[in-house]
């Protein structure tokens, strides 16, 4: 894997501020990766340096692609927020996004409208952006960040002002792009970066506290649990008998903590076998990402 | 400069759809209309709303042409460069503040490219409007007052236009520099309250920008080209320059206050 773009103790202090601290990752190439983290934790302040926007404090960003003296000639950018000139129609907004990141004029028009019918507003490309909603904001916002097709796309919760059905959608539009353009964004959702993302940045007060795929993360994280249930209750006595171990009832089943160093998962499966046990199921429970993210965020 | 054409473009739209290329000429050219008429008509409207006791008579001063040319001059001072002022004070920090500069500076412009776009399209709008004003004087004039030499009209709103572009790019440089609130009330502090400093206590100096309406006046009288007047035409342009490079150096520098 190549990489593509690399940040070395990325820091951005606001007057007595610290926004970010330290920050250090690595892109590689056609991957996406998941800027997660409570507010305020930077999210936004790493997307806005990475785009030229902010100037880092100290710490570098190396893009290591192709020489470039001007990382904005190669980058789309997404605010969380997009804001478009009202007076303008998307598919003039679009034109002019494409121009200014070096499409000649032709060329630009068709790709806007190729563009914006790839993102659902083939029908409202002449309308004024000032009469958009919400929606069609942020997806005339992913328009014009992808229609000069950067190899870095940084997008600041692209999905998170939009109903189910439309996140859905510019959820697959993304999946999609992600097979040629290397993709950063910050979330909220953790389905989202759940669903899509090669490698996890967890922010928190502007510090990376853990980083990783999601698989490595949730290994790290993984407070595993074994949900035992029984066929009847009197398997479910006869089993808090001889069980060592605190557990959990729940009807016909128990819940045991084996994340301590005093209870061996082996432990639990070998008794269960001498037993003799009659189960109805035997579970191993990992944490889901928003477990993960309460206990890092908390922590 | 690449990206020039295009953000000229996005300016001039901008200032066609909101329909600033249609109010402030006419805002102008009323002005400039307004101003040779009232003259003209004033001894008549004063006769008949004036409630003057019988047999009153005043002695009205004779106007010529040339007289209206400098009030109406004096009218643009005050009123025309309060609306130069609050129709651009935004120019930049309203962009930045309401976040749509965010998608702008996002793209490999430059900041050079950026604000003279602004600039050029800015006195474009400001200087044809001043200048269909003058025209528009220049007709009632002709037929209420008298022919005025037309080579003295020519350098006479010549001198006063440099003085327009210097407005424009104190308004310009401020909007980079500052929030709108007060680049607004800098840019007012600077080209209207400055002229009633220049005009009390100015009689100490003679090579200013604010001088500039004085010595254009003076254009009538046909000695226009002093010493002081190109001296002041010379200071002038430095200062134009400088104020266009601050605005550059503040709008780059002020990106990163952009709403993102």
């Amino acid at each position: 894997m190549t990489v593509l773009l690399k940040t070395e103790n990325l820091t951005k202090k606001y007057k007595d501020e610290i926004a970010t601290e330290a920050v250090s990752f690595e892109l590689e190439k056609n991957t996406s990766t998941a800027l997660i983290g409570p507010n305020g934790a930077g999210k936004t302040t790493i997307l806005s340096m990475l785009a030229g926007l902010v100037t880092p404090t100290t710490g570098t960003i190396s893009f290591l692609d192709k020489k470039t003296t001007d990382i904005r000639e190669v980058i789309g950018f997404l605010p969380q927020y997009p804001k478009f000139f009202s007076w303008m129609s998307a598919l003039e907004f679009t034109e002019m996004a494409a121009r200014l990141s070096g499409v000649d004029a032709k060329k630009a028009t068709i790709e806007a409208k190729k563009t914006l019918e790839f993102v659902g507003l083939g029908d409202s490309m002449n309308k004024k952006t000032g009469t958009f909603s919400g929606g069609m904001k942020q997806r005339l916002g992913l328009a014009q960040a992808i229609v000069h097709k950067p190899s870095l796309l940084l997008l600041d919760e692209p999905v998170s002002a939009l109903d189910p059905i439309g996140r859905r959608q510019v959820m697959n539009l993304l999946k999609e792009l992600q097979q040629e353009v290397t993709i950063l964004y910050s979330t909220h959702i953790l389905n989202d970066a759940e669903e899509m993302t090669d490698q996890l940045l967890f922010l928190r007060q502007g510090k990376l506290v853990e980083q990783g795929s999601l698989s490595e993360v949730r290994s790290r994280y993984a407070e595993p649990r074994i949900i035992i249930e029984f066929q009847n209750s009197a398997e479910l006595i006869r089993f808090s008998q001889i069980s060592p171990w605190q557990f959990i009832p729940n009807g016909m089943s128990v819940t045991i903590d084996v994340s301590s160093e005093l209870v061996e998962m082996s432990d639990v499966l070998a008794l269960l076998h001498n037993g003799a046990f009659q189960l109805r199921k035997v579970e191993r429970e990992t944490a889901s990402l928003e477990d993960i993210f309460m206990k890092v965020a908390l922590s | 400069m690449g990206n020039f054409s295009i953000l000229l473009q996005k300016e001039w739209r901008e200032q066609t759809r909101n329909f600033k290329i249609l109010w402030i000429p006419l805002f102008f050219i009323i002005f400039g209309i307004i101003e040779p008429i009232t003259n003209h008509f004033l001894p008549e409207i004063m006769k008949s709303v004036g409630n003057m006791p019988e047999g009153a008579e005043f002695i009205w001063p004779e106007f010529r042409g040339e007289d209206i040319f400098i009030s109406l001059l004096g009218q643009y001072q005050i009123m025309g460069i309060l609306v130069i002022v609050l129709a651009f004070m935004g120019s930049i920090s309203s962009e930045r503040k309401s976040g749509t500069a965010t998608l702008l500076y996002v793209r490999p412009i430059s900041f050079r490219a950026y604000f003279l776009s602004k600039w050029i399209v800015v006195n474009g709008i400001v200087l044809g409007s001043v200048w269909l004003g003058f025209m528009a004087a220049w007709y009632y004039i002709n037929i209420l007052f008298n022919y005025v030499d037309i080579g003295s009209i020519f350098q006479f709103v010549a001198a006063y236009s440099l003085w327009i572009v210097f407005v424009v790019t104190v308004v310009l440089t401020f909007s980079a520099a500052f929030s709108t609130g007060l680049g607004a009330t800098l840019a007012i502090l600077i080209t209207l309250i400055f002229q009633v400093v220049d005009s009390l206590i100015g009689a100490y100096w003679t090579i200013s920008p604010w001088k500039l309406p004085i010595y254009a006046s003076n254009a009538f009288d046909g000695n226009i080209s002093t010493a002081n007047f190109w001296w002041s035409v010379g200071t002038t342009i430095v200062i134009i320059i400088v104020l266009i490079l601050v605005g550059v150096v503040m709008s780059k520098r002020n990106a990163a206050k952009t709403t993102v």
